[in-house]
Formats: structure tokens, C-alpha cells, sequence
């Protein structure tokens, strides 16, 4: 577990297999609910994750491959695509200004 | 070249499905007809169905391969299965299927509608009962053309 204060979260990348579906659905929302907090949100496959992301987003199932590829970054997992509780926690922390853990 | 990411022969209405991955081989083999990918992607999207479900809630589901399998593709472009009666998957019941073959970005605008119609219940009803293919174009804003 590492942790990221909301202030300090700049780039927030949503990472899944393979890039191509359900990340990019998960940006939209995810954008849509930080639109105006200035946080850039950008999807990517899990193996291409960008050096700059502060906090990453993954389903539970790739976690392990996430953390393996960014080491010591915040990642933020899910169960489910719609409603799971996990994008509540994020967006908290980044419109609060909170701690984020993952 | 111009083609639809969402071509209306890529819109199949009405349809049963065995079980899941039946489904999701329905959903490639008309990403197939269309042009969009070659048979082998197939294959990688019942892989990727079997490692991580891409069922998403609300009935829909976006079978798609994996980032390996993007050689396959042709040209970036969508399926839409409607299966009436539903098909077991998990826990929930999917009604729709997006397949996806994505090479590069174009698709996103459609998914971006996509996603915002799943967070209307009442629109996701409609996207999952509609009964004409101008009615699932018109929802997800897919009449829009791509240049590839």
C-alpha cells in the first residue's frame, strides 16, 4: 500500500488489458465526475502505463500486474465497472483534497 | 476510405445466444463479416472473456480481444448484439453485447456515449429493448462517420 494526498494527484490513468474497452468507458465517467479539478484523466493497457501517472485504476483481477509495472504508485482497484465504490473513493479524495491509499 | 464505426449490418437485433461465450463468439464473427478484424480475434476475445468477464452491469457487456490480438484488426469498428432473453453471465443477465475492435482511439466517442447512456437507467432501457437499428444509432450517437 502507498499512498497520494488528492492535492498532489495530477494524472490519474485508468490501465486494462488492452486498452481498448472497458478503460476507455471508465474515462468517460471518471472525467466526466473530475472535470473541474483540473486532474487529466487517460486510459492505457496495463503493460504501457505512463511514467507521469500519480494514481492508477485498475480492475482487481490486473492489479498485480500493475503494481509490478509501476512500482510505487498508488493503485486504486475495482470489482465492478459500473457504481463499485472504489471511483467514489478517488473522486473523494481528489475533490477533498484527502488521503488516497491503494 | 470512410466507413461507420457502428455500420448498421454490424446492428443484429433480436438474437439467442447459448451462454456467454457463445455470445461473445457471435459478437466476432460479425466484427468478422463486417471487415472489421480476421477470425483469429475471435479467439482472443473468448481468451479475454475467460480471464476477465467485460460484462459491465445494466445488462451490456463489451467482449473484445486482447492487446496481443490487436494484429487481427483491421480498422477500428463495433458490433451490437441484442439478446432479448438474456444470457447468464456472472451475476448479471446481459441483454447487449458491444464487441470492440479498436486500433487506435476513433471508437472512443462512442463508448464515451455508451457509458453516458448506462448512467441514465431509464436510456440504458431503451438501448437494451430497442427494436429498430436506427433507434441504437441514434442513442449511442454512432450515425457519426469515421475516416480511416
Amino acid at each position: 500500500m502507498t499512498q497520494i494526498q488528492g492535492n498532489d494527484v495530477h494524472k490519474l490513468v485508468v490501465a486494462c488489458e488492452a486498452g481498448m474497452g472497458s478503460s476507455v468507458l471508465l474515462v468517460t465517467q471518471l472525467r466526466d465526475r473530475l472535470k473541474d479539478t483540473g486532474v487529466e484523466v487517460v486510459h492505457s493497457p496495463v503493460s504501457q502505463i505512463p511514467e507521469d501517472a500519480d494514481v492508477i485504476v485498475s480492475h482487481r483481477g490486473l492489479e498485480a500486474t500493475a503494481r509490478s509495472l509501476a512500482p510505487g504508485k498508488v493503485v486504486v482497484t475495482f470489482d465492478m465497472f459500473l457504481g463499485d465504490p472504489a471511483f467514489d473513493r478517488v473522486v473523494g479524495a481528489i475533490k477533498d483534497g484527502t488521503t488516497l491509499e491503494g | 476510405m470512410t466507413t461507420a464505426l457502428l455500420p448498421a449490418e454490424g446492428i443484429r437485433l433480436g438474437l439467442t445466444a447459448s451462454d456467454r461465450f457463445d455470445a461473445v463468439r457471435m459478437s466476432g464473427e460479425v466484427l468478422v463479416e463486417i471487415g472489421a478484424v480476421d477470425p483469429p480475434y475471435i479467439e482472443a476475445m473468448l481468451e479475454r472473456e475467460r480471464g476477465i468477464s467485460t460484462s459491465l452491469g445494466e445488462g451490456f457487456a463489451i467482449p473484445h480481444g486482447t492487446e496481443d490480438s490487436r494484429r487481427h484488426i483491421r480498422q477500428t469498428m463495433l458490433s451490437f448484439l441484442q439478446f432479448p432473453a438474456g444470457v447468464a453471465w456472472d451475476d448479471d443477465d446481459v441483454i447487449v453485447c458491444v464487441g470492440i475492435a479498436a486500433v487506435g482511439d476513433e471508437h472512443v466517442g462512442v463508448l464515451a456515449n455508451l457509458a453516458r447512456v448506462l448512467s441514465v437507467p431509464e436510456q440504458a432501457a431503451r438501448l437494451r429493448s430497442a427494436e429498430r437499428i436506427e433507434d441504437v444509432l441514434a442513442l449511442l450517437g454512432a450515425d457519426a462517420e469515421a475516416v480511416t
